[in-house]
């Protein structure tokens, strides 16, 4: 039977719709959804969402849970499986407490599967919960929730196209979310907007930059505490904005008094009057766009730059009405579907911070003591387990071995825990794993999203897992049985789950199942009932102490490593259009590997000139922490100085893991110094 | 005047969503986007030639003008003798070397049937591809130039406007 199934892409976190046509469970191909126009794709998919399902065929996918026995991978049964994860978890929590255990949710599965997940680890007594948001969105996190009282992404994508001008920080939309690039920054720029880009390399978006800014990786941070400096010095700022709705300006104006444009162009090399012009435009303008991603959150000093934009967006009054946007857009479809049910060491879902008043809220919602003491963020329960304090570690849809800043030691680290695995696919951490369960891919369940957009939208199941695989949330739910902690694990279906985080989040508690499952447009988050949601965030005030938006003084923090004689040249990465994070699935999609089959190393020509490089050459990577060798693309799109790599071929070998943002716990992943050498063929 | 796909280069970020969208209808990608070095992308397909050359040199005729006005393709009639590669000044028409007959865009005629876009049209997130008459899109084009003319006036900007 031939069935159009609605689902929401699994890549990014645009959210884009479309249907998957199945015949008996099997995806035949795909189809464009024009018929739900206010969805933010408006039926069109950049080549990773046409190519969805292609990964989900392959053969390569995970069958049958699998039991680590001397070394090699056996077939269990379902029931073998979990009943031994359990016993090997009964005896850490014994032997060593429920602190020796960790939960790693998953950015790539539901809000449920989420959720479920963070609870499981609560009800054992644990608060060590994380998901690599940490490694995404963490520093603007941080930043926007004490500038804005809230983190979230501000005003729906329509008002994109009613900007003026759009800055773009940090950020390459034309390859990292085609269809928003398309479908509204041009579509601004059809209306006459301006944009602003700052990258160090020329990318696909800063090919319609009107200014183009392009400093050091790591030193973004001058370039927005200059700007401040610009446009406060020369009263450029909303007066008004300032006055009535935000606190603390003189405060801020004292601390970017000595970062001129002049300073900032010594330590960025971006040229002092470009800055002035940057800041001139977007301050005079009229309404801005202002985002930005990795290359301002993924950085030892990314909170600070954050702020320093987040001070930007609030004195430029580009915050609290229509027309204008401000956020981050992250790379993965769900980083909200973690962030917003909790899975944070430091949080509940709401997300509410971990604290006695709402761990006792939840205590009495849940039905047993919900821990108190804050967990340990990524990278530290990995640095734990590398000092064998963490001993076990429950692995869901992450990839750390590759994600993480420096994967020799996390390889290191995984050697020494139980690890538990459930993914669609191998991946280099299911090689340290003991236990391997078969997950269900995307398509294969249904399941609730929130697209950075704040939409909250139902995707279906389409297509029949492979084999015996299954729900991350099914998983979840037998652990917990097995574990003696099924009394609080009462659901059959996705939908039981759901209300309960209707009860449980007040923002969500409009997002029922029912409303989901008939309205495929979803709805904007907060929705405090079934009636209402949110499109635009703070037109009524900030959820701040003062309802006024909380500036914040800033200062420069140098990067965590700058180059010297012997690693001479700064190394930064960045994302390709055909690729996806680690690669674990976009690699085993026919169509996008095809087009997209391996790394390669960005080099100005008067850097390979000096170096005796020429194009196409194999050249080695060398960082303090390892090294790649890959080919070299000499090309004068990327600034002298710099080199830059496309970070799904393992580069976080090269990344920095003990150089952590002091407020988000960020590590350096995107701005290391290296040293680039021609590999000598035999 | 028939329906084809147009290319605006300005609008492309190179994504090649189009080639994916069409090698999953097709097996094949028969649009190709180009890149070079200063970042233009060219996304290139048939033409659909009002006159075209590969239609009137196929001895077999296996290349037809469809009800739409596409230049289609016939693949029993094809005894892959190359004519219409050599004829078309794209170099549009491809050989399929299994099958030894050739492959080249019908603007997805199976798609059209169904009223629906041609693959990569539907998917291009930019609208770099359009799917229209050219007259059309050509009076669209008109229409917008011209009430960004009498908005600039409105706006009372000072510059004079010349249309040169
Ligand atoms: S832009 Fe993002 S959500 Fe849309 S199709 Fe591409 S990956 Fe999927
Ligand atoms: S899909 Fe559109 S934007 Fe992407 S390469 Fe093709 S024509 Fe260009
Ligand atoms: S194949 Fe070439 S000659 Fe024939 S219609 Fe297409 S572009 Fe024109």
């Amino acid at each position: 039977m031939e069935e159009l199934v609605p689902v929401v892409c699994p890549w990014c976190s645009v959210g884009c719709r479309l249907y998957i046509v199945s015949v008996n469970g099997h995806p035949r191909k795909i189809e464009w959804d024009y018929d739900h126009p206010n969805t933010p794709n408006k039926g069109k998919l950049c080549p990773k969402g046409v190519a969805s399902y292609q990964f989900t065929i392959s053969p390569d996918r995970l069958k049958k849970p699998l039991i680590k026995r001397n070394g090699k991978f056996e077939e269990v049964s379902w029931e073998e499986a979990i009943r031994y994860v359990a016993q090997k978890f009964k005896e850490i929590i014994e032997e060593h407490g429920p602190e020796a255990l960790a939960f790693l949710g998953s950015e790539r599965c539901s809000l449920e599967d989420n959720y479920v997940l963070q609870k499981l680890a609560r009800a054992l007594g644990t608060n060590n919960v994380e998901f690599a948001g940490r490694l995404c969105q963490s520093s603007n996190f941080v930043a926007r929730s004490k500038v804005f009282g809230s983190p979230a992404q501000t005003n729906p994508f329509e008002d994109i196209v009613k900007s003026k001008v759009i800055l773009v920080w940090g950020y390459n939309p034309a390859e990292t979310n085609p269809v928003l690039f398309g479908q509204y920054f041009e579509k601004a720029l059809d209306n006459g907007a301006k944009i602003i880009v700052v990258d160090p390399i020329k990318t696909k978006t800063a090919k319609f930059a009107d200014i183009h800014l392009q400093p050091y990786p790591g030193t973004d941070l001058a370039v927005a505490l200059a700007m401040l400096n610009y446009i406060i010095k020369n009263e450029l700022y909303d007066r008004k904005f300032v006055e009535e709705r935000t606190d603390n300006f003189e405060e801020l104006a004292k601390s970017v008094e000595e970062y001129t444009p002049e300073w900032a162009e010594k330590v960025s090399e971006v040229p002092a009057g470009m800055i002035k012009r940057a800041a001139e435009l977007l301050a005079t303008g009229g309404n801005a766009t202002i985002v930005l991603n990795e290359g301002v959150n993924q950085h030892a000093n990314g909170t600070m730059t954050a702020l320093a934009i987040a001070n930007l967006i609030a004195i430029t009054g580009n915050i609290g009405k229509e027309g204008v946007f401000s956020g981050v857009i992250p790379g993965a479809h769900c980083g909200l579907c973690a962030a917003v049910p909790g899975v944070n060491c430091a949080q509940l879902p709401g997300p509410v911070p971990l604290n006695e008043e709402n761990a006792k809220k939840f205590s009495e919602l849940w039905g047993f003591e919900v821990p108190r003491k804050p967990g340990l963020h990524y990278q530290a329960i990995f640095k734990a387990m590398a000092e064998g304090k963490m001993k076990g570690i429950f692995i869901m849809g992450q990839n750390p071995a590759r994600s993480l800043a420096n994967s020799s030691l996390i390889e290191e680290a995984l050697e020494k825990a139980f690890v538990v695995v459930s993914d669609i696919f191998p991946t280099e951490t299911t090689k340290f794993a003991d236990v391997i369960l078969p997950a269900a891919s995307w398509y294969e369940k249904t399941g609730t999203v929130i697209t950075q957009n704040r939409r909250v939208m139902r995707s279906f199941k389409a297509v029949k897992p492979p084999g015996e695989a299954k729900p991350d949330w099914e998983i979840l739910v037998m652990l917990a049985r097995e574990l003696g902690v099924g009394e609080y694990f009462n659901y059959s279906s996705v939908d039981d789950i759901l209300r309960e985080i209707n009860r449980a989040i007040p923002a969500l508690k409009g997002a029922t199942p029912e409303r989901l499952n008939s309205n495929l447009e979803g709805c904007f988050y907060p929705c405090p009932d079934e009636k209402s949601e949110t499109p635009r965030l703070f037109l009524n005030g900030f959820p701040t102490k003062t309802g006024r938006a909380q500036l914040a003084p800033v200062k420069w923090i140098q990067p965590g490593e700058v180059p010297d004689e012997e690693y001479p040249l700064w190394l930064t990465n960045f994302r390709q259009v055909g690729h996806f994070h680690t690669g674990t699935m976009s690699m085993r999609s026919k169509s996008l590997i095809k087009r997209w089959p391996e790394g390669f190393l960005m080099i100005n020509p008067e850097d390979a000139k000096a170096l005796g490089i020429r194009d196409g050459d194999r050249v080695r990577v060398e960082t303090r922490r390892g090294s790649l060798v890959v080919r070299a693309m000499v090309t004068d799109r990327i600034r002298k100085g710099v080199v830059a790599m496309p970070w799904h071929w393992g580069v976080n070998f090269l990344t920095k893991d003990d150089a952590i943002d002091e407020f988000s716990k960020m590590p350096e992943l995107k701005a290391v110094t290296c040293r680039v050498t021609k590999e000598v063929v035999e | 005047m028939s329906k084809k796909i147009f290319i605006d280069f300005k609008r492309c970020i190179g994504c090649r969503a189009c080639e994916v969208a069409c090698e999953m209808e097709h097996g094949e990608a028969r649009i190709r986007v180009f890149e070079f070095p200063d970042l233009t992308t060219i996304p290139f397909n048939c033409r659909h030639c009002e006159k075209a050359p590969c239609l009137e040199v196929c001895p077999t005729g296996a290349l037809y003008r469809d009800q739409d006005g596409a230049v289609a393709f016939d693949p029993l009639k094809c005894i892959g003798c190359l004519m219409c590669a050599v004829a078309c000044p794209f170099g549009v028409p491809k050989i399929d070397e299994v099958n030894k007959i050739m492959d080249k865009c019908d603007l997805c005629s199976e798609r059209r049937a169904e009223g629906k876009l041609p693959a990569c049209v539907s998917s291009c997130p930019t609208e770099a591809l359009k799917f229209g008459e050219i007259n059309e899109l050509l009076w669209d084009r008109e229409g917008s130039f011209v009430s960004r003319l009498k908005e600039a006036r409105e706006r009372g900007e000072k510059e004079p406007i010349y249309l040169l």
